[in-house]
């Protein structure tokens, strides 16, 4: 004899079934991607209208999007614990697969910022951990890719799985979070007449032929603190990096943000952008600009992870055939 | 009396506390602080995943340390907001399945009204419109607390910053580390807090005009930097406690006009900044002044936890106050006029 609940919150539908002795009682959706936190109590409260003795809790641990996820197995662990019975984590991808009558295939959900959830299955087998990736990239594999819109995880599924299968115990992030610790031993302060001759290195080294002169750093200096901001990193006593940013009439301009070529990839960039970000704030400026060479893949999705937008294009901005992009990002 | 428990996850606490009408039962803590330490903030993908992992755990110790089964709770309450939403969800994903698997009723109470609701426990003070002084990472407000389960105004808050944070970035500025509250509290008390005067906002004849209760703490925030800027060899302790000492000295004027003004002779200063030994001490002396009866929760109950989220509930049943709907949600930018969901 037993009641089950099944529970997931793994993709946009927030779902919801009771199994009495393998009869399914209950088993009702919502499809809302912002709104798990919402519609699951609800539809739980339906369930126990019907039947208020819940022998054991089944949950999708995903992967899916965290926020939507944890909210299906924060309240089924709660609500087990204060039920004083069991919890069981499944993961939802196999809930998902289990309709599907195809000897090979992949199934795919979506984790945002244009990227998928998935992982393949054999003979009714997942035979991958779950991964995340490029959608394009699972066209590679040359067998059916079957996406959610068309298929979900099915509560009912989740539930004969979880009486069958090893709990699942952790969520199914894949992600590691969004952040970035400040890097090791680097020291930012502000930028003074003493870094010229470092910085001057820096700039042949990464510019070449568009690399400013001494001259040029000075005069803008002239302008901090009122109107612009000139920020260095150092690591063992040795300029690495700098950046600077131009404040006039509502609009800061980013003039440069530099990082000598044996630092970069620690999160020196990120870090001097956001100090640069913070200080327009202060400023009160309405938005920020900043050109970036065209083809400068390394940088773009930085800037594009503070909210940076391409606005417009220059040619031969930085020399003959060297097109500038220009980006913006709202500070309101 | 009512046993109810409170849990609380809007920022980096893992908390809940169970209280016996007005008594403290329990209050368990668990914080992911340290796992922001070395990002000098509250990461909320971090804190989230941090709150479902200790949520559980941080149940079961409450029910510990109370004595009391979780059959025997006869509400549950939980902070629907403001906070991080990542966060509130899970603490209000939790609380919704409490409430349905025990069959009793839930309260979802605004995080900023728990800070003051605090201050009733252990106590038999009676419940007095009174001013509340709301001072934390997130929030800087002076409010009108006409009934603390039903009716809070605000009169004024920060335009920018809050004061907490302000704390947080003058001492990232100044190499200290994080959380800047603490740190540079205990500074402060080898410096010469009157090393500088630095600028107290909104605190001229005009911005008075508008901003009578309004605070703000950029200009302040700027004016250290470019001190420090200016300044080789500066000592630490000395700008701490001069910074320091214009966060308080605006925070108390504002409060006691607030009281002045609206005839009300209580204040109630609440949340983390309430924890400051500086803003305490210089408080006491200026209520007595003023002959305003002041109140201050303990130390350990002004940063966030959950016995001050299951304060206000046990004050909501008091009162009368409808528990909420079921699938109440989470709402990270809650205005305080919203005191229950």
């Amino acid at each position: 004899m037993s009641n089950v609940l099944a529970i997931d919150t793994s993709t946009s539908k927030t779902s919801v079934a009771l199994i009495c002795d393998g009869k399914v009682i209950f088993n009702q959706s919502h499809t809302d991607p912002l709104a798990h936190g919402e519609v699951l109590p609800k539809l739980v409260s339906q369930v126990i209208a019907l039947n208020n003795k819940i022998d054991l809790v089944a949950v999708g641990m995903g992967p899916g999007p965290f926020t939507g996820l944890r909210v299906g197995i924060a309240f089924a662990q709660s609500f087990a614990l204060a039920a004083e019975i069991d919890w069981v984590g499944v993961c939802s991808l196999d809930a998902m697969a289990a309709g599907i009558n195809k000897s090979e295939f992949i199934l795919s959900t979506d984790a945002r910022r244009k990227e998928r959830f998935w992982a393949r299955y054999k003979d009714g087998l997942r035979i991958t951990e779950p991964a995340v990736s490029n959608a394009s990239e699972l066209e590679k594999f040359g067998i059916p890719v079957l996406n959610e819109g068309e298929y979900y995880p099915d509560p009912v599924a989740l539930a004969k799985i979880a009486q069958s299968s090893k709990s699942v115990e952790q969520p199914i992030y894949i992600r590691k979070p969004d952040a970035y610790p400040l890097p090791i031993g680097v020291k930012f302060r502000p930028m003074t007449a003493l870094d010229l001759v470092s910085a001057t290195a820096i700039e042949k080294e990464v510019y070449a032929k568009a690399a400013w002169s001494a001259g040029q750093f000075k005069e803008e200096f002239a302008k901090a603190p009122k109107t612009a901001h000139y920020l260095a990193a150092e690591f063992e006593g040795q300029l690495i990096a700098y950046a600077g940013i131009f404040y006039v009439a509502d609009v800061a301009d980013i003039h440069t943000i530099t990082v000598a070529a044996d630092h970069r990839r620690k999160g020196i960039g990120r870090e001097l952008l956001k100090r640069l970000i913070d200080w327009a704030r202060v400023k009160k400026a309405q938005a920020i600009m900043l050109e970036m060479r065209l083809g400068n893949d390394q940088a773009r999705p930085l800037y594009e992870s503070f909210g940076f937008v391409e606005i417009s294009r220059r040619e031969n901005y930085y020399g003959p055939g060297l097109t500038a992009v220009v980006m913006r990002k709202e500070l309101k | 009396m009512a046993l109810v428990l409170g849990i609380e996850t809007s920022c980096d606490e893992t908390a809940v506390g169970i209280v016996d009408g007005r008594k403290l039962l329990a209050n368990v803590i668990s914080s992911s602080v340290e796992q922001h330490v070395r990002f000098g903030g509250v990461v909320p993908e971090v804190a989230s995943r941090a709150h479902l992992e200790a949520m559980q755990q941080v149940i079961k110790q409450a029910l510990k340390d109370a004595g009391v089964s979780i059959k025997d709770i006869d509400a549950i309450a939980v902070t629907a907001g403001p906070g991080l939403i990542g966060a509130l969800l899970v603490g209000v994903s939790s609380a919704s399945a409490l409430s349905l698997a025990l069959n009793k009723p839930l309260y979802g109470v605004n995080h900023l009204s728990a800070h003051i609701a605090v201050d009733q426990l252990d106590s038999d003070k009676k419940i007095l419109p009174t001013i509340a002084l709301l001072v934390s990472g997130g929030h800087s407000s002076i409010l009108k607390v006409n009934n603390l389960a039903k009716d809070v105004e605000v009169m004024g808050a920060t335009i920018d910053d809050a004061a907490g944070e302000a704390f947080d970035k003058i001492a990232r500025i100044m190499g200290l580390g994080f959380p800047g509250g603490p740190i540079i509290d205990k500074q402060s008390k080898d410096g010469d807090l009157k090393y500088v005067n630095f600028p107290r906002g909104l605190t001229g004849a005009s911005d008075l005009e508008k901003h009578k209760y309004d605070f703000s703490f950029s200009g302040l925030k700027t004016a250290v930097t470019r001190f420090i800027d200016q300044t080789p060899n500066y000592k630490k302790a000395d700008v701490a406690a001069s910074f320091q000492e214009a966060v308080v000295d605006v925070l108390l004027s504002k409060s006691l006009a607030a009281c002045k003004e609206s005839g009300i002779d209580h204040l109630v200063i609440a949340g983390g900044v309430a924890a400051n030994s500086r803003l305490r001490q210089v408080a006491k002396q200026r209520c007595e002044i003023n002959k305003i009866n002041l109140s201050i929760p303990p130390i350990g109950l002004c940063t966030d936890n959950g016995a001050m989220v299951a304060a206000l509930g046990s004050l909501a049943i008091s009162q009368g106050v409808e528990p909420s709907q079921i699938g109440i949600g989470a709402d990270s930018a809650a205005s305080i006029a919203q005191v229950i969901w």
